[in-house]
């Protein structure tokens, strides 16, 4: 009568398997031939010296040594992201916030300004880079015109101003505000009214139902913006790339972390040398990503959610 | 101050009369609301003017004859004398090659398209329905492939195209996209979940075998997210600047953001028809936009919720 | 067409809930089978694994003379209908019918013949092009019957197909459902919580408690003999009144005493064995509400079988009058009786729980419309004594079922 807990798979169990596997078989290809065997040759080539046309040469951990105690322009380029991230990261979460608060009140119209809004985030970082560096010209560009119309006389010189142009890369992002905003706006939209109407009758105000409602509920969104913004934040390469050449700009003003590494693989054939500031650029990113997600339990608030994994 | 006259007013005089808040209170809360809404108003044309404006001066600044807006002091807001239309022909055809630019960049995203449909539906699928060993930890790594930045492997995925001979080709743009894409896998595993269990066992009862539930029932009824997939992938690809300019060697083969970008960077831009070639590439992804616009919105809310 | 049989059939969750236990079941060609037990006992599962949409831990399942343990359901030839119908919902009713048909590479106008046979069949010719939202819920579950009908397959697996419709168009379906199944003449295992359908539909009905198989038999068998406490108060509407009480031998008679009632047990059960066993020991004694009368309208009958008690509440069905009285005894609220309560009728436990407090039961007779009994009377009833039903309390199992089959002979 006691029959052995632990059976083999049934035969349909087993086809059932086995169809599983053909059809995951083109991602399990696609990792195998374009992450993994990248990620094995990346960490091997990080310690070579090679320029695709010369044999390769064994040269340990001297890529990584000359990048954090000989390399000048990497450290400038480490810096340029640094202060990058700095200004953008805080402002853009800040400010897509707000707009998506005010794009989340029940108005006539409003539609009508969410889709126009919308609109920048879906253009190509090449088409908005493009319309900017024309825009943002200190002689004839648009931005400067209206300054000087209304009364500033010398107006910062933005891109030819290695002070100004990291400012003007996060100033031409927030053009693109938008995109960020629909995302906050699906979080608020998915906030329970009753939540709001319980607030209300403990008799709370309109910033006392931001504070302890809207804001809470938030948290698992804020999450992810923050995440895909720092992890955006660390790749900043299109912009960069028009606004300030593949030299990275003014007084190296836009040598940004990709832009630097592009330089020293791409034009500068050192391939060894580019795969080891990829590893530090995914350990640092790693690194961050690991930090905001061990500390995220301290503020990020999530609903309980019913659909539990198998 | 008359904080107390706000209140509603103690019920003195008998039923009858309006509990809720006496009529001045009313008129004050009105006003207030019509003032907020009033800034709101302002805040959003306003903020729709800062979006619409560049765009606007864009299509000015593309119809200018050669050579004037680089050489005039004070910018024009709108061209005086010329409407150069022929601009976005000369930008297309003509002087530019943008035309071929699009085309080119148009045979990469379909082939991305493409790839991306068919390989990531079929994993989407094996990971939202069937029942395997392994299944978990392998969804788990696929979720950290998400994580890792594209741009970190970069150089040994070109080495390794290089080393097949496939540098200077639009395969190592298009290969990968038949490997799957993790965050699209996600997205369509994710809808695939939504749709009820009953309608495989129905169709199993029926007599359909995996593949064939897959094709004929599953499939069908995820076109949706298929859909928001097929335009992210889409915009994606018309936008992608850094594959192109690392795998192209090749005038021919250049898609639209290397041509914009190579016009900028090199001296004596032609601005007017860089500006119309600009206005054109911005064309597809708004149309398409504004064609799919509730799915996309739908399944970036989808990706921000899940994330 | 073809039998189907259930050996030894067990299944057990991952998570280590034993769902089926040990089912055995036969059922014979071209008869339905009712499937019924409070929700959770394992119906589904186990027509689940009857259709292959679950492994089966132990035991084996025989459709005709194959064995389809290791079968998919495609290859089991038969067809099921879900108790949210499971239509597919970009096809029309007529693709959904015909899917599997073309699957199997039906010849087109063979394919034809027969879904617009079962559109006749189901009178739905009207909404072949019609796809299921656009369709009613009573439509939908016509299209999910026609999709199992064009199959022409050797079992219909009916989960709790009309569970999903208002009160009316459920009884109508119910006789659809039985006509189109005697005019087919296919074997069917139709699962459902409601004794009522198990009653009218099944040749036979086979109940369930907690993956455990009670009892398989005709619905009038199960009804008038069931074999323990838990099919006694699951069939049935209103249920089974039942009270604990002492089995007593006065003089030649044995009697049931509970609170400050007494009856007479019938000579028949005072006969057998089971019954004799208890004698000076606590007893469950169950009064089917209809074998309970009102004294003024049946007067003749003996004092060792009449209860006078209050009536609490008189409710008119017309062809009948449901009296609602007090027996100053404890009711009966033991683990049999939580399960056939649980899903249904949760403040019904509650009101068993007070009555238990004060030591007092509600009992319900099925009275003849004669009756005169008012709210606030103290009314004379009259229990026909040979039919009582007695159980033996520690276990729930019926006594003197030996007895009842006799009886049941004789009349
Ligand atoms: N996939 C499953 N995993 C674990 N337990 C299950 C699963 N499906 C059903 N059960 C459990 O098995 C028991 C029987 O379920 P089911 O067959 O659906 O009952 P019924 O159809 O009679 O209402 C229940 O306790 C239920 O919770
Ligand atoms: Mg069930």
């Amino acid at each position: 009568m006691t029959k052995p807990r632990r059976r083999v798979l049934g035969r349909s169990r087993k086809r059932e398997e086995r169809s599983a596997y053909l059809f995951i078989a083109p991602w399990i290809a696609g990792f195998l031939l374009f992450w993994l065997a990248p990620m094995a040759i990346s960490v091997v080539l990080s310690l070579m010296d090679w320029d695709l046309l010369s044999t390769p040469k064994w040269i340990g951990l001297q890529n990584y040594a000359e990048l954090f105690f000989n390399d000048r322009t990497f450290w400038v380029s480490v810096g340029v992201t640094l202060k990058y991230i700095v200004l953008s990261v805080p402002l853009y979460l800040v400010t897509g916030l707000l707009l998506s608060l005010l794009l989340n009140l029940k108005i006539r119209g409003i539609t009508v300004f969410r889709t126009i809004l919308f609109i920048p985030s879906i253009l190509s970082g090449v088409a908005v880079a493009v319309l900017w560096v024309a825009m943002l010209n200190p002689d004839t560009g648009a931005v400067n015109d209206v300054l000087r119309q209304i009364g500033i006389s010398s107006p910062p010189r933005w891109l030819q101003d290695p002070s100004w142009a990291v400012p003007s890369i996060v100033l031409v992002g927030l053009w693109g505000i938008g995109g960020g905003a629909i995302i906050y706006l699906s979080g608020l939209q998915n906030i329970g009214a009753q939540l709001y109407e319980a607030a209300r009758i403990d008799g709370a105000g309109a910033f006392q139902r931001f504070r302890f409602v809207t804001l809470p509920m938030l948290t698992p969104t804020l999450l992810f913006v923050l995440l895909t913004s720092l992890i955006d934040a660390f790749q900043v390469f299109d912009t960069a790339y028009v606004l300030g050449g593949s030299q990275g700009g003014v007084g190296d003003s836009l040598r940004f972390y990709l832009i630097n590494l592009y330089n020293a693989g791409f034009v500068g054939g050192r391939f060894g040398y580019a795969s080891a500031m990829a590893w530090i650029l995914v350990l640092a990113a790693a690194a961050v990503i690991l930090i905001i997600f061990r500390t995220s339990g301290r503020w990020v608030y999530y609903e309980y959610d019913p659909e539990s994994e198998r | 101050m008359s904080v107390a006259t706000a209140k509603p007013r103690p019920d003195a005089d008998g039923a009858g009369r309006n509990r809720a808040y006496p009529l001045a209170t009313l008129i004050r809360r009105r006003g207030k609301r019509a003032v907020l809404k009033g800034a709101a108003y302002v805040i959003l044309l306003a903020l729709s003017a800062f979006v619409l404006l560049p765009v606007a001066w864009m299509l000015t600044a593309a119809l200018k004859p050669d050579l004037v807006s680089v050489f005039t002091v004070t910018p024009q807001w709108l061209p005086t004398d010329h409407w150069d239309w022929v601009n976005f022909r000369r930008a297309l055809f003509d002087t530019l090659p943008f035309a071929r630019y699009t085309f080119n960049t148009l045979v990469i995203a379909g082939g991305n398209i493409l790839g991306t449909l068919i390989s990531c539906s079929l994993v989407a699928y094996g990971f939202a329905r069937l029942r395997f060993r392994g299944s978990g930890p392998l969804f788990y790594v696929l979720i950290v492939t998400m994580l890792i930045p594209w741009q970190a492997l970069m150089v040994p995925q070109f080495l390794m195209f290089f080393k097949i001979g496939w540098y200077g080709t639009i395969l190592p743009l298009i290969a990968p996209a038949f490997g799957g894409t993790a965050f699209y896998i996600f997205l369509i595993r994710q809808y695939m979940r939504t749709i009820p269990r009953e309608l495989d066992e129905a169709a199993l009862v029926d007599g359909l075998n995996r593949w064939q539930i897959f094709w004929r029932i599953v499939l069908p009824l995820s076109t949706p997210v298929l859909t928001v997939c097929a335009v992210f992938t889409f915009i994606y690809n018309w936008n992608n600047l850094l594959g192109p300019l690392i795998y192209l060697n090749n005038d021919s083969q250049f898609t639209i953001p290397i041509g914009l970008a190579n016009l900028v960077t090199r001296a004596g831009t032609p601005w007017n028809l860089l500006m119309a070639a600009n206005l054109l590439s911005i064309i597809p992804p708004v149309v398409i936009y504004f064609v799919v616009q509730r799915k996309l919105i739908g399944g970036i809310a989808s990706v921000g919720l899940k994330g | 067409m073809a039998e189907i049989e259930l050996i030894g059939v067990s299944k057990a969750f991952k998570d280590g809930t034993l769902a089926v236990n040990d089912l055995n079941l036969f059922i014979p060609d071209g008869k339905i089978l009712a499937l019924v037990g409070p929700s959770g006992c394992g119906k589904t599962t186990a027509l689940r694994m009857i259709a292959g949409l679950e492994d089966l831990t132990s035991g084996t399942i025989r459709i005709g003379s194959d064995v389809v343990n290791d079968l998919d359901p495609g290859a089991r030839d038969i067809a099921m209908v879900f108790q949210n119908y499971a239509l597919y919902p970009h096809m029309t009713a007529y693709q959904n019918m015909a899917l599997s048909l073309r699957i199997r590479k039906v010849p087109k106008a063979e394919m034809h013949r027969r879904v617009h046979k079962a559109a006749e069949i189901l009178r739905l010719e009207e909404l072949l092009k019609k796809r299921p939202r656009e369709m009613s819920g009573g439509q939908r579950q016509r299209v999910a019957m026609g999709r199992a009908i064009v199959r022409e397959p050797k079992a219909f697996l009916m989960d709790e197909p009309l569970s999903n419709l208002d009160a009316k168009l459920r009884v109508q379906m119910r006789s659809e459902i039985l006509r189109i199944q005697q005019e087919l003449g296919t074997t069917t295992v139709y699962v459902t919580h409601d004794q009522t359908e198990a009653m009218t539909l099944g040749d036979q009905a086979a109940v369930m408690r907690l993956g455990v198989l009670q009892q398989v038999d005709t619905p009038q068998e199960l009804y008038r003999n069931p074999a323990n406490l838990f099919v006694a108060g699951f069939m049935g509407s209103p249920g089974m009144n039942m009270v604990e009480a002492r089995l007593q031998r006065t003089d030649d008679d044995l009697v049931v005493e509970f609170g400050s009632h007494r009856l007479v047990v019938g000579e028949a059960l005072k006969a057998a064995d089971s019954v004799r066993a208890f004698v000076g020991r606590s007893v469950i004694v169950g009064i089917r509400p209809e074998h309970i009368s009102d004294a003024s309208v049946e007067t003749s009958a003996p004092q060792g079988s009449r209860l006078r008690v209050p009536i609490e509440l008189r409710e008119e069905m017309g062809s009948e009058i449901l009296l609602h009285f007090t027996v100053d005894a404890p009711p009966v609220l033991n683990e049999d009786i939580k399960e056939i309560h649980a899903d249904k009728e949760p403040d019904v436990l509650e009101a068993l729980e007070e009555q238990l407090e004060s030591r007092r039961s509600v009992f319900v007779a099925r009275v003849d419309p004669e009756s005169r009994s008012r709210v606030g009377d103290m009314a004379e009833l009259v229990v026909d004594t040979t039919r009582l039903y007695l159980f033996d309390p520690a276990t729930g199992r019926a006594l003197g079922t030996e007895a009842r089959a006799a009886v049941h002979v004789t009349n």
